[in-house]
Parts: C-alpha cells; sequence; structure tokens
C-alpha cells in the first residue's frame, strides 16, 4: 500500500489532483451532482445552478479574506461580526443621514471603509502586540457584535435607501420555473472580480509572496528582507475591508437587514477555505481551490434540501466536511513527513 | 496562624497573577458600589453562586486544554451533549412521575450515562488530535459544529423537558445554606488541582505544554498525555451540562454558546499561558469569580447583555496585551541589569554571544543543519 502511492503519483492522471487538491474538489462537485441528479431528476435545471451561485456569491467573497489570513498562518473567527456591523450600520446610517442614499456605490465605499475600519482591531492586536490570532479574533468578535448590537441598532429593518433597494432586485439572469423563478444578483460580477484582484495579488506580486512566507515561517521570511509587520497589518486591514463588502452584498441580497445574522456561520466560510486546499499551518492555498470549496459547500447544502433532507442535518455536514477537510491534510502532512524521514542521507 | 496556611498565604502573595486578580476583584466591587447605591444588598451572593458554577466548570475544562498548549472550543458543545443524553433517557422513561428510592437510583443512573456520553465526545476530540493530528484548534472547532449538529438532528432544534425533582435540585438545591452547584464546583476544582499539581499525569501534562519537543525527547508519550487531557476536558463539560440541564430543568443543542468566548476570557484573565505549561485552578476559579461580579454589576447599572459581551473581548485582548508588553518589558531590563553587570565585570571584553545583536542568516542556518542531524 504504502509502496503504490509513489507509484501512482507518477502516473500522468494524477497530476490532475493540482497542487492544492483541486482536482479531487472538482471530481466531488461532479460525482454529487450525477448523484443528485440521477435522485431528483429537478437538479438539472437552470435554476439549481442560479441559486447555488447567489448563495455562494457573499461567502465566495468573505473566503477571500479568510484565505489570505490562513495563507499567513492565523485563523479568523471575527469576519461575519465585521460583515454584518458594516452591512447593518451601512443601512442606519443612511437611513438617518440621507447621506449617500442614492448611490449604492457610497454604500459599498462606506461598508470597505467600516470593515476596513474594524480590521484595525485586529491589525492592531495581531501585527502589533503579536498575540494568537484565535484569541484576538475571538476577543473582537465580541467587541464588534456587542458594539452593533448596543450602540447601532438591534431591531430588523425592512426600509433600504433607495439606490441599494435599485441595486437589490438588479438581476443578472432571471430562470422562471412555472410560478417561481430563480434569480441572479448583479453582484455576482463584482464578486468574481474580487477573486481575481485577490488571485493575482496572491500569485503575482511580492506582497503576496510575502503573506505565503510569513505562513511558512515568519522568522525565515523577516530574514529573507519581507516586512513582517507591514504585510500582517495589510492582511487584517483588507480582510476587514472584504468582509465589510462581503457583509454589504449579504445585506443587500437579502432585502431586510438583521442583525442578529452571519454571526455563528463562520464555519461554513472556514470550512470551504480548508477544503480548497489552503494549509491550517500557513503557507499554502489558492483562490482555485476556494472557489471550489465554497461551490462544493453550496452544492452539499443545496443538494440536501432538494434530496428532501430535513434542514437540521446541514450543520452537521458542514462539521463532518470541516473534520474530513482537516484529517485529509493532517495525514498528508504525517506522510511527507515519514517520507522525509525515509530519504537516504545527502552528504553535505 | 499554623505553619501551612502561612505557607499557602505566602504562595499565594508569590504569584503575581493571584494578587492581580484580587485587586481587580475588590476594585470591581468598590466600583459598582459606587456606580449604584446598593449594589452589596442586592447583588445575591447565593444567586451568583447558581451561575459561577457551570462557567467556572467551564473554564476549567479550557484550561486543562490550555495547559498543554491547545485548546478545547468544543466545551459547549459537549456540555450540551452530556445534559441533552441525561434529559430525553428521563424523558423516554417515567422517571418523572417515579419516587422514593427508584427516582433517586434512575437519577444517578442517568446523570452517570450523560457524563459517560459527553467523556465518550471527549475521546473523540483526542483521536482527532493525537492519531489524524489535527491542530486542537480545528479539531475540537470542527467537533463543535458536529456535536451541535448532531443535537439539533436529534431534538429538531427543540428543547426537552421533562426531568424529575430529585434531579432538578442539583441545579437549584441548597446544601447547609451554600447553592449546590458551588460545592459541586469547589470539588471539581479540588480535584482540578490535585489531578495538575499532585499526579504524575497532571504533571507531564505542564511539561508537554511547556516545551513538546524536551517532553518528547525526555521519554514522555504525549499522545496520552493529550488524550487524557481532552477526556478530562470532555468530562469537566459534561459536568457543566448537567448542571445547566438541572438549573433550567430543560436541555437545549443551542443553549449557551456565548459561553465559550466567557470560558476563554476567564482563563486567559486567571493567568494561564495560552501557549501552554502555565496555569492555576486557583486564579481561573478568582477569574470566574470576578467576571460573574462584573456581570452583575452590568446588570444592576441596567447594561445589556451587548455591552458584557464587550466588555468580555475587551478584557480578553486587554490582559493579553498587558501580558505580552509587561514579559517583554521585565526582559529588557533584566538584560540591561545583566549588561551593565558584565560591562562592570570586564569592561574591555567582547560582549558574549548570546547578549550580542541576531546573529547573520548564514551562521543560524548552519547551526539549524547541525541541530537536524543526529
Amino acid at each position: 500500500m504504502t509502496a503504490l502511492v509513489p507509484a501512482l503519483r507518477r502516473l500522468p492522471i494524477y497530476r490532475l489532483r493540482g497542487s492544492n487538491n483541486e482536482g479531487v474538489l472538482i471530481l466531488s462537485i461532479i460525482v454529487l451532482s450525477v448523484i443528485v441528479g440521477i435522485v431528483a431528476p429537478s437538479f438539472w435545471r437552470l435554476s439549481t445552478l442560479l441559486n447555488i451561485s447567489s448563495s455562494s456569491l457573499e461567502n465566495l467573497v468573505f473566503a477571500m479574506g479568510v484565505l489570505m489570513v490562513i495563507i499567513s498562518g492565523g485563523i479568523d473567527v471575527s469576519f461575519m461580526a465585521i460583515g454584518i456591523f458594516a452591512g447593518y450600520g451601512v443601512i442606519v446610517l443612511t437611513n438617518h443621514t440621507g447621506f449617500g442614499a442614492s448611490s449604492a456605490w457610497t454604500s459599498f465605499a462606506i461598508a470597505a471603509g467600516l470593515g476596513l475600519g474594524l480590521g484595525t482591531l485586529n491589525a492592531a492586536a495581531i501585527a502589533g502586540l503579536r498575540l494568537p490570532t484565535l484569541i484576538v479574533t475571538l476577543g473582537t468578535q465580541g467587541i464588534i457584535r456587542g458594539a452593533m448590537l448596543a450602540y447601532v441598532g438591534s431591531k430588523v429593518i425592512p426600509d433600504y435607501p433607495p439606490g441599494l433597494d435599485k441595486l437589490s432586485t438588479n438581476y443578472l439572469v432571471t430562470a422562471t420555473q412555472g410560478a417561481s423563478s430563480t434569480r441572479l444578483s448583479v453582484l455576482v460580477i463584482p464578486a468574481i472580480l474580487i477573486c481575481a484582484v485577490m488571485s493575482v495579488l496572491l500569485r503575482y506580486t511580492t506582497l503576496g509572496r510575502g503573506i505565503y512566507a510569513i505562513g511558512g515561517d515568519a522568522e525565515s521570511a523577516r530574514r529573507a528582507g519581507f516586512p513582517v509587520f507591514g504585510i500582517q497589518v495589510f492582511i487584517y486591514l483588507f480582510a476587514g475591508l472584504l468582509a465589510g463588502v462581503a457583509g454589504m452584498m449579504h445585506v443587500t441580497q437579502v432585502r431586510l437587514a438583521n442583525p442578529y445574522e452571519l454571526v455563528g456561520g463562520e464555519l461554513d466560510v472556514i470550512a470551504a477555505v480548508v477544503l480548497g486546499g489552503a494549509s491550517i499551518f500557513g503557507g499554502k492555498g489558492s483562490v482555485s481551490g476556494t472557489v471550489l470549496g465554497v461551490v462544493l459547500i453550496s452544492l452539499i447544502k443545496n443538494s440536501l434540501i432538494l434530496l428532501g433532507v430535513p434542514g437540521t442535518w446541514q450543520r452537521a455536514t458542514v462539521g463532518l466536511l470541516l473534520l474530513i477537510g482537516v484529517s485529509a491534510q493532517a495525514l498528508t502532512a504525517s506522510a511527507r513527513r515519514r517520507n522525509l524521514d525515509a530519504m537516504p542521507e545527502t552528504p553535505a | 496562624m499554623s505553619d501551612m496556611t502561612e505557607r499557602m498565604v505566602r504562595r499565594m502573595l508569590g504569584e503575581r497573577s493571584l494578587v492581580r486578580l484580587a485587586v481587580l476583584a475588590i476594585a470591581v466591587i468598590i466600583l459598582f458600589s459606587i456606580l449604584s447605591d446598593n449594589f452589596f444588598t442586592v447583588i445575591d451572593f447565593q444567586s451568583m453562586g447558581f451561575q459561577i458554577a457551570e462557567v467556572g466548570l467551564l473554564s476549567l475544562a479550557v484550561m486543562l486544554s490550555m495547559l498543554t498548549g491547545g485548546i478545547d472550543l468544543s466545551i459547549v458543545s459537549v456540555a450540551n451533549i452530556a445534559a441533552l443524553v441525561t434529559a430525553e433517557l428521563f424523558k423516554g422513561t417515567d422517571a418523572a412521575s417515579a419516587t422514593g428510592g427508584k427516582a433517586l437510583l434512575m437519577t444517578a443512573a442517568f446523570i452517570l450515562v450523560g457524563l459517560a456520553a459527553g467523556t465518550a465526545c471527549g475521546v473523540l476530540n483526542g483521536l482527532l488530535i493525537t492519531r489524524i493530528r489535527i491542530t486542537p484548534i480545528l479539531a475540537t472547532l470542527g467537533t463543535l459544529q458536529l456535536l451541535n449538529g448532531l443535537a439539533i438532528i436529534w431534538t429538531g432544534g427543540k428543547a426537552v423537558y421533562g426531568m424529575p425533582n430529585a434531579f432538578l435540585n442539583i441545579g437549584t438545591g441548597y446544601i447547609a445554606r451554600v447553592p449546590a452547584p458551588v460545592i459541586v464546583l469547589v470539588i471539581a476544582a479540588v480535584a482540578a488541582a490535585v489531578f495538575v499539581n499532585r499526579t504524575g499525569i497532571g504533571l507531564r501534562l505542564q511539561l508537554v505544554g511547556a516545551n513538546p519537543t524536551a517532553a518528547r525527547y525526555s521519554g514522555l508519550n504525549n499522545a496520552r498525555v493529550l488524550m487524557m487531557t481532552y477526556i478530562s476536558s470532555a468530562f469537566l463539560s459534561s459536568i457543566a451540562g448537567i448542571l445547566i440541564a438541572a438549573r433550567s430543568a430543560s436541555a437545549n443543542a443551542d443553549y449557551g454558546a456565548s459561553y465559550v468566548l466567557l470560558a476563554i476570557v476567564i482563563v486567559v484573565l486567571g493567568g494561564v499561558n495560552p501557549l501552554g505549561g502555565y496555569g492555576t485552578v486557583t486564579g481561573v476559579v478568582l477569574a470566574a469569580f470576578v467576571l460573574q461580579l462584573v456581570h452583575s454589576g452590568f446588570s444592576q447599572i441596567g447594561y445589556s447583555d451587548f455591552l458584557y459581551s464587550i466588555a468580555q473581548g475587551g478584557i480578553l485582548i486587554g490582559v493579553m496585551a498587558l501580558n505580552t508588553l509587561s514579559t517583554r518589558w521585565r526582559l529588557s531590563s533584566r538584560l540591561a541589569i545583566l549588561n551593565r553587570w558584565r560591562r562592570a565585570e570586564a569592561p574591555t571584553a567582547q560582549p558574549p554571544s548570546a547578549l550580542a545583536p541576531p546573529l547573520p542568516p548564514g551562521a543560524s542556518a548552519q547551526s539549524k543543519e547541525a541541530e537536524r542531524k543526529p
């Protein structure tokens, strides 16, 4: 068995697996689609595709921020709190002051600014004081959510400013099936653009390589000349900004600003990023893998409904998926460690 | 003062974090006495006792995992599993209508089954961490979601009722005017202190946390120690779950999601090092008391739970920042003293390498290379 694996690894088909398990994810998505399609033929409709795309949309943008943090060797549990603070905050602010009510662009800019501002909390504690990321973001999650509910508001708001109201009904594609119709928001375009920007940033810029370098080993990155402090500040500020934009997207799409939403759903996004091949030890991860991870989780949630599985199963399913994803990573990591140990020693 | 108490007091004064906590507790009491006219008459220490027990037990559970340098995020899910198993057993049998000896026997048996179910979840955590070698953060984040999800599937998200008085007394009764949950907490805290400080496995647990590599090279079986840690942590969480069910007369898959943050705040405030190796049970229990005081004070002057959540986050980050900064300051001041002393000893000598500016990259790479070779 152990001798078989390296032999298999030389087969050309093995290369399809991709550096971040992209191949495995694509295969899972195809197999799952075929199985669900056979059991419930209604799966093969445009509406399913649109449903999955709309539900992936905001998680995709959240996931880009989380991806960056995980590649740098950290973990973030505050992004949903930042997102709903920004999204809900903009609605409250615009309704109160009327500032930028006519333009959705202004709303998104304010949300991004709020996200950036809240990201400074994480940046100060993590980059400035070098505190553990999980503990810091748990703390900021409590602070940000508490501050929103205590000072910004705690009521559900159905009235949207005209700019956002118009955007929320601006659909790119509509699929009508008898009486019901499924739509895909135009917001899918900025979501794809953000993924493209993140992909270029991580792959082709010095800053992006620095993020991988810090995740590999912060001390080595520092000695190699990367400004570790500056890069970490950028990571948490930009992750905050992305969370703000994603929160605004969520609030726009649901057309009902509810401050109690989002927080508690962090694991869906973290699981997607980890399933997409990002290493929890840092230094590894890709945008393409993350996109596939988000789509896979969204597909599974959607299929559960189509297959008639009660909604109560969703949480356990995502938990199980996360455990499978991290187990696969941990097992490959220890296999690699064994292989390194087994290698013949080369003379220095 | 007897010899032993004198020694104990001296030891406690030696712990800076304990002194700091005691000062903080007094400051909180004074602050709220000023802010509200009748803090002491209204704050009922008995009613505080009922809440402090479950939070204190969950904090002790987190403390054990943190001593090894890990963390257990699944505490609340485990507590709810234990509570639900016990509650469903009561619901499934006619225990609520049973009387006398039969009721007592059933209560004892069902509590044991609930504790066993919760502890089994700890075995799952332990296996994921030691066998598959997932980092504790992600392993317990996964089981947090998985166990919570399973509980939702089982109950459909509804609360479970129907427990007999013999059981509810554990959560609401008094023994000699002391709330019963407080007695459970005290017993658990003493047991945890004995476990950590007086048993071989407890000592190993702290050693693994202080330096896992050194512990392994000294022949410690890290996997076994970690397994024991997560099992003990789940056991303490399960006791908390039973207390929650007995106090609220119900069990619910989604109870107490905010306790994860609270327990971590308490543990960090109690002086436990999140990187492992150091912490005291006394500190954690004292910190739980301080936060309960803050909570009572907040509700006394009409602050909402949202503000309490801000306070928790602020305390967590503030304490961590203070610890880091004071450690850095102490290190640099000690280095300065050392440097001055060395300069006085040998004014012309080269500074020794340990105090010299960082080595050039090449030198360090070589030393790492040498380390790796057996």
